[in-house]
């Protein structure tokens, strides 16, 4: 038998319907498959935390939850494009700090996360948790994710090499105190120029600098999403962070991440790190050559007195609109994240202090750990947690960032040219200049411009 | 030559046949055309009206005239990346290409089992991607314990703690130079190509002339290789100005001062991480037209140097 119009048209067609077929035939198999909830997760030791707590879950409702693994920017990108054209999302989500503001950058009723501020007032959970966490996870007072941790910073030192200096940490209480004794042990060893001996490993980009001024009370963005960082004590800061990593009085180095880090830190090259609860984890996990050899201290105050922790970091819970089962969705994300002996292992496995403050006396958090000196690092980190400052979402975040640096490294540039003379003068008035454009570009939002001018 | 009409069961003049002829040739057209449609035409007449709105997801949409061009044109932030993206545009056509023919010429001179080696070593930086590259060179740039700076120290007794990505003017020679290790061999591969196939008989009847090296290569291999070269040129060009993962793998963002921000990274920003998808289209719309205004004078200006383009 001939087909009538030739070979090739025969071969396109028959490989057409031999793939449709294939494509028909899977996506079938596929479609049979529905859990009750889907539930998306970027961080691999966040799957292996809840696997027994979803399986524990799905025998008590009789239920099926799909605990999918996605990377973090995959996560982002997808959902975020799933959200704008209405395409299907997961029923439960993690998402990382810093992306909460795309998602509410238009009108409240747009946001594809269930509201879920009044569940937590009504349910006496909202007083229970670290409140300056909500920061991340709202948008004009409402919040739309459940704050997975607290982050605290702390410093992470070389206990070993500190003592044989002498230094006694508890007296490090201020910044200025920490420079100046910074100052006394940075030191060239082998005299070939270079130092051997720093005091504290800081980004010199300022990629700290949002850590630095969450602790002097200075967030990139008010409460009501303006821009707030064009204050004094930003100037303050900045002038601070220019002598440490500058000039004559320099005592840091930047150590970066990854390999760079594990050397730095394995050559004592640096002797102080900024240490927020989940580095603790990296650290015991990448750098077994130190083990007992580290110790946590808080972070030095801007004033004495004052607070001595930032937060770095973060991971919010959200339901989406699309969950056809949000009660049941709340259910898990209260097993998840406030089941209290749940936490305590999970603390364990992870060294991240969860907000919901009930846990923080379990015995797992006071446990002595070996690798930081015997210090019990959950009560370290516990201590400090409620005092750690709200960091409030913007989808401008990335911006403010990017603009609070270049007022930086504008200032880096003037101090290099003419030393401090002026510098606070300039430095105010290059963070003006930056947050005013950041200012504009926020303010070009129709949606977020009539909700504000709506407001009585 | 066989004639189908003859054995078909229904005569020409037949409404079926005429049905038939005029419906057959539109069936085999259907698939290209209705994915031409999807996912070609649809996205950029979507395109064109995005430009020109404010949106954020379906339900909320607003018209907001020329306001996205003009907010663009006027930022400084966009002049940072326009300025960013044409010097390495220009170190790519300068500095990248001209290494690229002096390696295919050294190649093209050598033996050819060497020849094979050499072509696959150079050649396979290409094939690794740019996210791969950039992850890479940040281990190499390191202060104090990257591969560039104990080099420089080795040599000089200096730059130990040279902060290469942190450092706002060292961020484009990172850049060139990681781009240069990337693309260097991809380019020599189109130089090479087109060296192989120059007329030998024109260049040994130059040397018989006594035409010396470099007249040699004025005169006779450059004329010979200029429309693969005008190529080159097009097509690095275009890449350049449509460079993003490289920068923003290297530099885990766009740099100090936004000395890594290219055209696609400012777009990327404002589209994906500030969420203003209509700025983001007017972007693209700007990009558009400064690579085809480029492209248009390199090609108009080959021409004007006489041969093909």
């Amino acid at each position: 038998m001939s087909f009538p119009y030739g070979k090739a048209p025969l071969a396109l067609l028959t490989v057409a319907i031999v793939t449709g077929a294939i494509l028909a035939a899977t996506r079938g198999r596929q479609s049979a498959y529905e859990p009750d909830l889907v539930f998306m997760i970027f961080a691999p030791n966040h799957v292996e935390a809840y696997e027994e707590v979803v399986a524990e879950f799905e025998r008590e409702h009789g239920v099926d939850v799909d605990i999918q693994l996605v990377s973090s920017r995959a996560l982002t990108s997808r959902l975020q494009a799933a959200l704008m054209t209405g395409a299907p999302v997961p029923d439960l989500v993690e998402i990382l700090n810093g992306t909460m503001g795309y998602y509410t950058r238009g009108p409240l009723q747009d946001v594809g996360f269930v509201d879920l501020t009044d569940r937590l007032h009504d349910e006496g959970l909202y007083d229970r948790i670290v409140e300056s966490r909500f920061s991340l996870w709202s948008s004009r007072g409402r919040v739309f994710a459940l704050p997975h941790d607290v982050h605290p910073v702390m410093l992470c030192y070389r206990r070993d090499l500190v003592e044989e200096l002498g230094i006694d940490v508890s007296t490090l209480t201020t910044w200025d105190e920490f420079a100046r004794v910074g100052r006394e042990i940075t030191t060239d060893l082998d005299g070939d120029g270079n130092p051997d001996r720093y005091m504290l490993d800081l980004n010199h980009g300022g990629g700290m600098l949002p850590t630095l001024l969450l602790q002097r009370g200075v967030g990139l963005f008010d409460a009501d999403g303006n821009v707030a960082f064009d204050v004094p004590e930003a100037a303050d800061v900045i002038m601070w962070h220019i002598r440490q990593t500058r000039g004559p009085g320099r005592i840091t180095f930047e150590a970066g991440w990854g390999q760079g880090l594990t050397k730095t830190m394995i050559d004592g090259l640096c002797l102080f790190y900024f240490c927020p609860d989940w580095r603790t984890k990296q650290f015991e996990m990448d750098i077994a050559a130190l083990d007992g050899k580290l110790a946590l201290m808080p972070l030095p105050a801007w004033e004495a007195g004052a607070r001595r922790t930032s937060t770095w970091g973060g991971t919010g819970l959200c339901i989406t609109k699309a969950c056809r089962n949000q009660e049941l969705a709340w259910a898990l994300a209260k097993k998840l994240y406030f089941d209290k002996d749940e936490l305590g292992a999970r603390f364990k496995a992870s060294n991240i202090i969860p907000p919901f403050q009930d846990a923080w006396n379990l015995p797992e958090f006071q446990e002595q750990r070996p690798f930081f000196s015997n210090q019990p690092v959950g009560a370290l980190f516990a201590a400090l947690a409620p005092s750690t400052p709200p960091d409030y979402a913007s989808p401008y975040l990335s911006l403010a960032r990017t603009k609070l640096s270049e007022a930086f490294l504008n200032a880096v540039d003037r101090f290099e040219k003419h030393g401090e003379d002026g510098l606070r003068e300039y430095t105010i008035s290059e963070l003006k200049r930056c947050a005013d454009y950041v200012r504009r570009v926020s303010e070009r939002n129709v949606f977020l411009r009539e909700e504000m001018e709506a407001r009585p | 030559m066989r004639n189908n009409t003859s054995d078909m069961p229904y005569p020409e003049s037949s409404t079926l046949y005429r049905l038939k002829t005029r419906l057959v040739p539109w069936l085999f057209l259907a698939p290209f055309l209705v994915l031409t449609c999807t996912f070609f035409v649809y996205p950029f007449l979507n395109a064109v009206a995005l430009a020109f709105r404010q949106t954020n997801g379906p339900a909320s949409n607003v018209f907001v005239g020329w306001d996205n061009f003009r907010f663009v044109l006027t930022d400084p932030d966009f002049h940072t990346a326009v300025k960013n993206t044409t010097v390495y545009a220009l170190a790519s056509v300068f500095v990248q290409l001209p290494l690229s023919l002096g390696l295919a010429m050294l190649l093209n001179a050598g033996r050819s089992r060497v020849k094979n080696l050499f072509r696959l070593v150079l050649f396979s930086p290409h094939l690794v991607g740019q996210i791969f590259v950039g992850i890479l060179f940040a281990v190499l740039f390191m202060p104090r314990y990257g591969m560039f700076n104990r080099f420089i120290q080795a040599l000089t007794g200096w730059g130990l703690e040279q902060r290469w990505l942190s450092t706002p003017a060292l961020v484009m020679p990172a850049l060139i130079i990681t781009s240069m290790w990337l693309y260097v061999g991809f380019n020599m591969i189109y130089f090479l190509a087109a060296l192989q196939n120059v007329d030998q008989n024109l260049v040994e009847a130059a040397r018989i002339d006594g035409a010396g090296p470099w007249a040699e290569f004025v005169h006779i291999i450059l004329p010979a290789i200029k429309p693969v070269a005008v190529f080159v040129v097009v097509l690095s060009t275009i890449g350049s100005y449509q460079l993003f993962e490289l920068p923003y793998a290297l530099l885990q963002g766009f740099g100090p001062k936004n000395a890594g921000l290219t055209i696609v990274g400012y777009l990327y920003r404002t589209a994906f991480d500030s969420g203003d998808l209509g700025t983001g289209a007017a972007i693209g719309w700007l990009l558009a037209l400064i690579i085809m205004t480029i492209s248009i004078v390199q090609i108009r200006v080959a021409k004007a140097m006489g041969g093909e383009a």
